[in-house]
């Protein structure tokens, strides 16, 4: 089966399905953020900007697969 | 080109003017090439992610790649979190300048001098608000202003062009972002955290030494003071970004930012303490100044002053009590900046989240607007009046150099470095363009001639000198400007010609332009201050002034001083206006704090009674009379009942402005009304 991906289209200009799925996953990651800080995900890495690019990156590939 | 704002900032404040590009706790001792590597780092982070933005754009065939490499450029900050909170307000500035772009197209679309008359106000308001704003917000404001002059001017004569111009230049703003953002992210750029840390903890050393100094009753620099509150202020925007850093970012911005807050306090307390005389007893002096020799986190040990400072709280001595009043909110104050401190460095919620309201003089902020406006409508008709073709090149520039000269304190010194660095960018645009590349038409073969430039630009950006920086900064920017990467590259002469004349023109006219109409000097920028503290003075406890807490609306006056200590022309003038902003500050914030006292006080339902006297003692306080301040405590301490602390301590906070507005200088007559 193919996945179909749905365009976005601002005043006319289709813009490409994967602005609409970054920016989704942009708006979740703002919104576990709290969680994040609650669990001190932060302090268990040593490169804490880099599994938080990771939690951004794997929400936006589930995103990808899901919808 | 922000860098250049830093350094022009940087420029005015001598003591941030040391402090490195790079933040210092990164600084490894190695060097290369007699830099430390951070440079380096930094230099090579901006390489990759110039070239990572224009490989995306080339790919995703956009309009305009240039625009995502300058976006990479002018997001090009020391740390993660700083180059992440201007990215978003980059964004957030873009939408707002291609809104207002297809409103002022729209409505005005038959008459390409109405569009420029309306750009020229549009830039106007846009600077009135850079004004009125800091750090990044400022930035935004502006590039409202001059994304306006890139998309509506630009397409003056295509207005239909103008939404598909202003979303490709969104999008390669994006990609420029998110190039940046990734590269930082895994090339591990330095977080902005730990360096402020350092510096909120020199900080505090310094302040305690100026309080043991007025203990030892040793002779203290009043330009100092100013100085050092016109240090804390300036980290009001770097606090800003530790948002962005890290999910903990919010809470360690708060507790810096309630850290700072409280510094300007505590100096508030040393300065009352100061207005005072010197406890007499040599060994209670020494027991006060060995709290102030502990480290931050050494748990408060102040029992023993503590107990000194508790029994003499009840004695009835008149002049044992503002004293005692005074040292308490010092070690109070001290002990909320240690908290407060302990809170940044454990990613904690801070005890008490102060805000840290911001001082902006409303009319230095419309002079500033209108004269930008008056600016911009003077070089727009000149290049009408030439009738050239491609004027809207050079008018896009002279809007950007304008917009960003609004956000530094000196506009016409931002120009003339633009103006040096004009050149130096067209000599190497074309040496890069017509020697190196020449006709080259591979993406790999640009990445590798591009590095020499970037590398070298960025390692002047991150260097100590901020003059250098910001020459560094702009020569690059307009480098990118003139180069214009496109795929495929045209290599045309005639195109490099004219865009190379076109920005020297462009900013040598704004530069005469703002010496027929100078942007607002420094010593008219003093004398609107100086006149809205003593203004401001006046309406001390008025409704305005209650919209703040005693502790913020004194770091709203601190903004103030600082902004004066930055301003003073010569060194008579300079002396002197930091002694009047000080002293009003002194006064504005000793009778809040006997205010809220008395709010305490009076709110207690048990002391009812004593609603007479406050009010009293407020009219006292508001007149600024001495006299009657120091005799409404009296009355205060003789109606409340012997073991009522709150009652004493009011009477003993009241004391204690009476001695600071009396210590002050006396004032001369009003001259200007303030803003």
């Amino acid at each position: 089966m193919t996945h179909t991906f749905r365009e976005l289209v601002v005043g006319g200009v289709l813009l490409a399905p994967f602005v609409t799925y970054a920016l989704a996953a942009l708006v979740i990651v703002l919104i576990i953020r709290p969680v994040l800080r609650l669990t001190r995900f932060a302090n268990m890495f040593s490169h804490a900007s880099i599994a938080e690019l990771s939690v951004y990156v794997t929400i936006l590939g589930l995103l990808m697969l899901s919808i | 080109m922000d860098m250049a704002i830093t350094a022009a900032r940087t420029e005015a404040s001598p003591a941030r003017g040391a402090t490195s590009a790079v933040p210092a706790p990164t600084q490894l001792a190695l060097r290369l090439a007699g830099l430390p590597i951070s440079s380096w780092a930094f230099a090579v982070r901006l390489w990759i992610a110039v070239i990572i933005s224009l490989l995306i754009s080339f790919w995703l065939q956009l309009e305009a790649p240039f625009s995502a490499a300058l976006t990479v450029l002018l997001l090009a900050e020391p740390t993660r979190g700083q180059a992440l909170a201007k990215a978003g307000w980059r964004l957030i500035a873009t939408i707002i300048g291609v809104s207002a772009s297809i409103a002022i197209t729209g409505f005005l679309s038959q008459s390409g001098d109405l569009i420029l008359a309306a750009f020229a106000a549009w830039m106007g308001l846009c600077v009135y608000a850079a004004g009125l704003l800091d750090g990044y917000r400022a930035y935004a404001a502006v590039l409202s202003g001059y994304t306006v002059g890139l998309i509506a001017v630009q397409q003056i004569d295509s207005p239909q062009r103008v939404f598909e111009s202003g979303f490709s230049r969104g999008a390669a703003i994006a990609v420029g972002a998110l190039s940046i953002t990734l590269v930082n992210n895994l090339l591990f750029a330095p977080d902005r955290y730990p360096r402020l840390m350092v510096q909120l903890a020199a900080i505090h050393r310094r302040i305690r030494e100026y309080a043991k100094a007025v203990m030892q009753d040793e002779v203290t620099d009043l330009t100092a003071t100013a100085l050092l509150k016109r240090e804390i202020v300036a980290l009001r925007p770097d606090i800003a970004s530790l948002a962005t850093e890290a999910s903990s970012g919010p809470l360690r911005g708060a507790a810096a930012r309630s850290a700072i807050v409280a510094f300007v306090a505590e100096l508030h307390a040393i300065r009352a303490l100061a207005a005072l005389p010197v406890a007499a007893d040599p060994a209670f002096r020494e027991r006060l100044t060995s709290v102030f020799d502990r480290r931050h986190d050494e748990p408060p040990s102040i029992s023993p002053v503590g107990h000194v400072i508790d029994s003499a709280k009840n004695s009835a001595d008149a002049t044992a009590a503002p004293l005692v009043c005074a040292l308490s909110e010092l070690l109070r104050t001290d002990e909320e900046v240690r908290k407060n401190l302990v809170a940044l460095k454990s990613g904690m919620r801070p005890p008490r989240a102060w805000r840290a309201p911001l001082y902006q003089s409303n009319r230095i902020a419309v002079e500033s607007g209108i004269r930008a406006s008056a600016q911009f409508a003077i070089a727009s008709a000149l290049f009408v009046l030439t009738g050239w073709p491609a004027t809207s090149v050079p008018l896009s520039i002279v809007a950007l150099v304008i917009g960003l000269g609004a956000t530094t304190p000196n506009p016409r010194g931002f120009t003339t470095i633009a103006l040096i660095a004009s050149p130096i960018a067209i000599a190497l645009a074309g040496a890069f363009e017509f020697l190196i590349l020449d006709g080259v038409s591979d993406f790999p073969l640009l990445a590798i001639a591009l590095a020499p430039f970037v590398v070298g630009a960025g390692l002047l950006i991150s260097g100590p000198n901020p003059a250098l920086a910001s020459l560094g900064r702009l020569s690059l920017i307009f480098f990118m400007v003139i180069f214009s990467p496109s795929n495929p590259q045209t290599y045309n002469p005639q195109t490099f010609v004219f865009s190379s004349l076109f920005v020297c023109l462009g900013i040598g006219l704004l530069l005469a332009a703002q010496f027929l109409i100078p942007p607002v000097s420094q010593e008219r920028r003093w004398r609107q201050l100086i006149a809205s503290a003593r203004h401001e003075l006046g309406l001390v406890l008025s409704r305005s002034d209650r919209r703040y807490a005693p502790e913020e609306a004194m770091f709203r006056d601190a903004v103030r001083v600082g902004q004066i200590a930055s301003a003073g022309s010569t060194d008579l003038q300079y002396r002197i206006s930091i002694e009047e902003a000080l002293s009003y500050f002194d006064q504005a914030a000793a009778i809040r704090l006997s205010d809220a006292k008395l709010t305490q006080l009076v709110g207690d339902p048990t002391d009812s009674p004593l609603a007479s006297l406050a009010a009293e003692a407020r009219t006292a306080l508001v007149d600024r009379d001495a006299q009657r301040i120091r005799a409404s405590a009296r009355s205060l301490r003789e109606a409340a009942p012997g073991d009522e602390s709150l009652a004493i301590a009011t009477s003993a906070a009241l004391l204690l402005a009476g001695a600071v507005i009396e210590a002050a200088p006396s004032q001369p007559a009003p001259t200007e009304k303030g803003s």
